[in-house]
């Protein structure tokens, strides 16, 4: 039986309203997130996605139900650190979420927060920027970085605290095409070889074609969850929620639905192609 | 965009801005106090040549230098014509009504323009050769004893350097939200004040609810680093002293007591001056 | 009437350790009704470039001129520089962070009125401005800008500058940030817009896909040049020479040619979704000559996409 990294038990979040009311962001959630899991959770804007992710590290804490991570409730306060320590956060801005100036300074900034001896901070900062392939910024000064650097930056800053969990809430989405594979492949690997727990929330459909799970969002609620593949079968519910599948899926579907004998669940170009090639 | 480079730092790498920042603030200190006790013209010449050669060393070129006197050059031609009119010392030169020009108040005011600009090359220098992340260091660093009785120098410190870190991207953003609004056809830069002040709102609307927005994001972004997790903090970053600043510490000494030794033993040279030409033309 | 580009350079802070020249030497010549596409990865001189277009940057050597408005260096010609502005509309990245008046309808109304135009024509123009781009005037005139959706920020940013009526229309990003259908709309407006409202139209994009979409030619900064300016079924020929310089090929050319290579036959150019879906049914339907498949076949997301009349209902874009 896997580990489960983080529990959501019937968690749901609301923002209060200026007229008194309460406008319900998230609603009656249940979930497990399995230790070194990649999972990608996709949603349009103002599905409830962003606030379930401020949820998952107790900058929210949920209005009712709760939300566990390795057992540590992140309501209790005398936890607060203990979780937040085990997930890092990665935003989507990477032009809002560097403190420092200087390149190793900022990485440094979360150890420090910790109380992390001296000499171990100067590792962790040397093993963060070498896991996103920056060693050579340390004395840098981030302002003149790409968008992709940047955020590889934000990246290795919440690497520092050693995190067991690490989630990014649309941490793609401002960048170029460039910058979001660079941030993409960083991130697979820190799944793949430090067995990292991800929680990757986008709205590229084509990012999660590789997740171990799809968790799609809508209105507050988990409206699908399960492997791509799966996910991807049901386009049209997708669509009507005003979501999308990958490119390749799409063009397989249109193919099916005209009455060329194309797989609709073909996620994967090579296997498209393969597909077509048998048709014609 | 445009490229803003932060505070006025100017990178050469030389060995000033090598210095540990801790003690280039102490010099600046240092430097400030002493040229109040500048009494002589002979005294002037000595900070001038203590600055120059700092640029020299620093390899700031001095047009640089020279440019920060230009945005204060307004009060200093102020302070001047004031001391000029009420300063009232020594041979008359000019008297009409009420006002009273004299020898001695055209010297005052010579010497207060040049004590101004003086001060404001000097800190300008400290700006050019340390960033502003090493100057809130070193703030933090010297204000540490203050910690004893409760102030909270680091967050202090903090927020000073994320003030800094900052205002490159404000400036950035303001550029932008300028352009833009331009292209809109706004006129930001003419008219009178009222008209000015007017015409920047569109500018400083959104610019206010940018600055926002980014404040509540950094401080999601500073939560989740664990800020204020513990009291311990460390620091990766030591500030040491070396060699190299016990020289400069020996070459601002040696500044200093020459401008002290010409205050108070000398009694300004300018009089030995003066009387050393007065003797070659008798 | 065309915009002619002329030798332009552009140097950021100049004599300074941060000196950095932009564009280098960039001569173009764009013809009215032009659906140009732009693309170049980050610092390419792209966004500098198309800033010149406008005298949002002042010009440091070479000539430009726009529709008979010339543009020398360090010429100041207010009246120019006020025509200039209401010839091209200039739709940054991110513009509804422009937005600053307390409803939708007087930020709307806040370019029309720096052109001095009398109030019923400025309460004409916002009026049709905010219906071109799909939202209901009477519904969204009064609102804050503030409390609108993201998209819906994005289209009155929008209408803020059609309102202006310019010739020209530049889009920088005009996607970005956005969720797919968000974006798809943007999309399907800036085709709608072009129709109706400028007839010449730049977008600047990252995304090759979403130019192949609209885009009849398109330029290639790279490194402060123009590296191609062809049209757009020619410039993917050069896929090779795209990728050398870091710029992907749009996913229809990539999965067309993968396809040649197979040995399927492929007629036409292919670049865009649409060309490479109905290429694959002329070949299929050579082959099964049994079964005849509808060869009309569009790469459609959403509906609103195929409806191109969307736009122009009120309201039916509301989100």
């Amino acid at each position: 039986m896997a580990i489960p990294a983080i529990k959501l038990e019937n968690v749901s979040f609301s923002y209060p309203m200026n007229d008194g009311e309460e406008q319900k962001a998230v609603n009656g959630v249940s979930l497990e997130i399995e230790e070194g899991s990649f999972v990608a959770l996709v949603g349009h804007n103002g599905s409830g996605k962003s606030t379930l992710a401020k949820l998952l590290n107790g900058l929210l804490t949920p209005t009712a139900g709760r939300v566990l991570v390795y057992g540590a409730d992140t309501a209790d306060d005398k936890k607060i650190f203990e979780v937040r320590s085990s997930v890092g956060m990665v935003f989507q801005n990477p032009d809002n979420q560097m403190i420092a100036t200087n390149v190793e300074d900022d990485i440094a900034f979360g150890p420090e927060n910790l109380g992390v001896p001296r000499e171990e901070i100067i590792k962790r900062v040397d093993w963060a920027l070498e896991k996103v392939g920056m060693s050579e910024f340390r004395h840098a000064t981030p302002f003149k970085m790409s968008g992709g650097q940047k955020q590889r930056l934000a990246i290795a800053g919440v690497l520092a605290i050693r995190p067991r969990v690490m989630v990014l809430d649309e941490s793609t989405a401002m960048l170029d095409p460039k910058g979001r594979e660079e941030v993409m492949n960083v991130v697979k690997q820190l799944n793949r070889e430090e067995k990292m727990t991800v929680v990757h929330i986008t709205h590229y459909m084509d990012e999660a074609l590789d997740a171990d799970r799809l968790i799609v969002m809508n209105d507050g609620k988990v409206v699908l969850d399960g492997k791509p593949s799966e996910v991807f079968a049901e386009h049209k519910l997708l669509t009507a929620i005003k979501l999308d599948v990958p490119c390749v899926t799409r063009l397989a579907v249109t193919l099916a639905e005209a009455g060329i004998a194309v797989d609709p669940r073909i996620t994967d170009e090579e296997a498209f192609v393969d597909s077509l090639c048998r048709l014609l | 965009m445009r490229d803003v480079s932060f505070g006025q730092y100017y990178p050469t790498g030389s060995v000033i801005h090598r210095l540990d920042p801790r003690a280039k603030v102490i010099f600046s200190i240092i430097f400030m106090v002493t040229i109040f006790f500048v009494s002589s013209y002979a005294g002037y010449a000595v900070v001038a040549l203590f600055l120059w050669s700092v640029c020299l060393i620093s390899r700031i070129p001095l047009r640089n230098v020279l440019k920060s006197v230009k945005a204060i050059i307004f009060i200093m031609i102020f302070t001047a014509i004031i001391n000029i009119f009420f300063y009232d010392s020594g041979k008359v030169l000019f008297e009409w009504w009420r006002i009273k020009i004299t020898l001695g108040g055209i010297d005052f005011a010579i010497k207060m323009a040049l004590r101004i600009s003086l001060l404001v090359m000097g800190t300008s220098l400290l700006s050019f050769t340390t960033t502003p992340m090493e100057l809130t260091d070193a703030i933090e660093s010297l204000l540490s004893p203050l910690k004893l009785i409760k102030v909270p120098v680091h967050d202090i410190a903090l927020i000073m350097s994320i003030a800094l870190r900052f205002i490159p991207g404000l400036m950035d953003e303001t550029d932008k939200i300028m352009m833009a609004q331009k292209a809109r056809g706004a006129e930001i830069d003419t008219g009178g004040l009222i008209k000015k002040v007017k015409a920047m709102l569109p500018v400083l609307i959104p610019l206010f609810v940018s600055a926002i927005r980014r404040a509540d994001e950094l401080a999601d972004a500073l939560d989740a680093r664990c800020y204020n997790a513990t009291e311990r903090r460390t620091k990766m970053k030591l500030l040491k002293l070396t060699w190299k600043d016990a020289v400069a510490f020996l070459f601002v000494a040696v500044f200093a007591a020459l401008i002290f030794l010409d205050k108070y033993l000398i009694g300004g040279a300018d009089q030995y001056i003066v009387g050393f030409f007065k003797g070659l033309f008798a | 009437m065309q915009i002619v580009v002329k030798d332009v350079n552009y140097t950021y802070s100049a004599k300074t350790p941060f000196e950095r020249q932009a564009l280098k030497g960039v001569n173009l010549t764009i013809n009215e009704g032009d659906f140009l596409g732009i693309i170049g990865h980050t610092g390419s001189g792209k966004s500098t470039f198309i800033m010149h277009l406008n005298g949002l940057f002042k010009l440091q050597s070479g000539e430009i001129d726009v529709f008979d408005i010339k543009l020398v260096p360090d010429k100041k010609n207010k009246s120019d520089l006020r025509r200039l502005r209401g010839t091209v509309g200039m739709v940054f990245q991110y513009p509804e962070y422009q937005l600053f008046e307390d409803t939708v309808e007087k930020d709307v109304a806040f370019g029309p009125k720096n052109m001095g135009l009398d109030d019923a024509e400025v309460k004409r123009r916002v009026k049709r401005a905010i219906g071109l781009v799909g939202l209901d005037y009477d519904d969204i005139k009064d609102r804050a800008p503030f409390e609108l959706s993201g998209g819906q920020k994005r289209r009155v940013a929008i209408a803020g500058i059609i309102a202006m009526q310019p010739k020209v229309l530049i889009l920088d990003e005009p996607t970005a940030g956005l969720d797919p259908y968000g974006k798809e709309q943007i999309l399907s407006l800036i085709t709608h817009l072009k129709k109706e409202c400028s007839p010449t139209v730049i977008v600047i994009s990252h995304d090759v896909d979403e130019i192949t979409r609209f885009a009849s030619r398109i330029v290639v900064f790279n490194d402060g040049k123009v590296m191609f300016d062809l049209p757009m079924n020619e410039l993917f020929r050069h896929a090779d020479e795209l990728h050398a310089v870091g710029l992907e090929i749009p996913k229809a050319v990539r999965i067309a040619k993968k396809l040649r290579e197979r040995g399927v036959e492929l007629e036409g150019d292919i670049v865009s979704l649409n060309d490479l879906l109905r290429a694959i049914v002329k070949a299929y339907n050579k082959k099964h000559i049994d079964k005849t498949v509808d060869e009309n076949l569009s790469f459609s997301t959403f509906d609103f996409n195929a409806d191109a009349n969307f736009c122009a209902k009120n309201g039916e874009g509301k989100e």
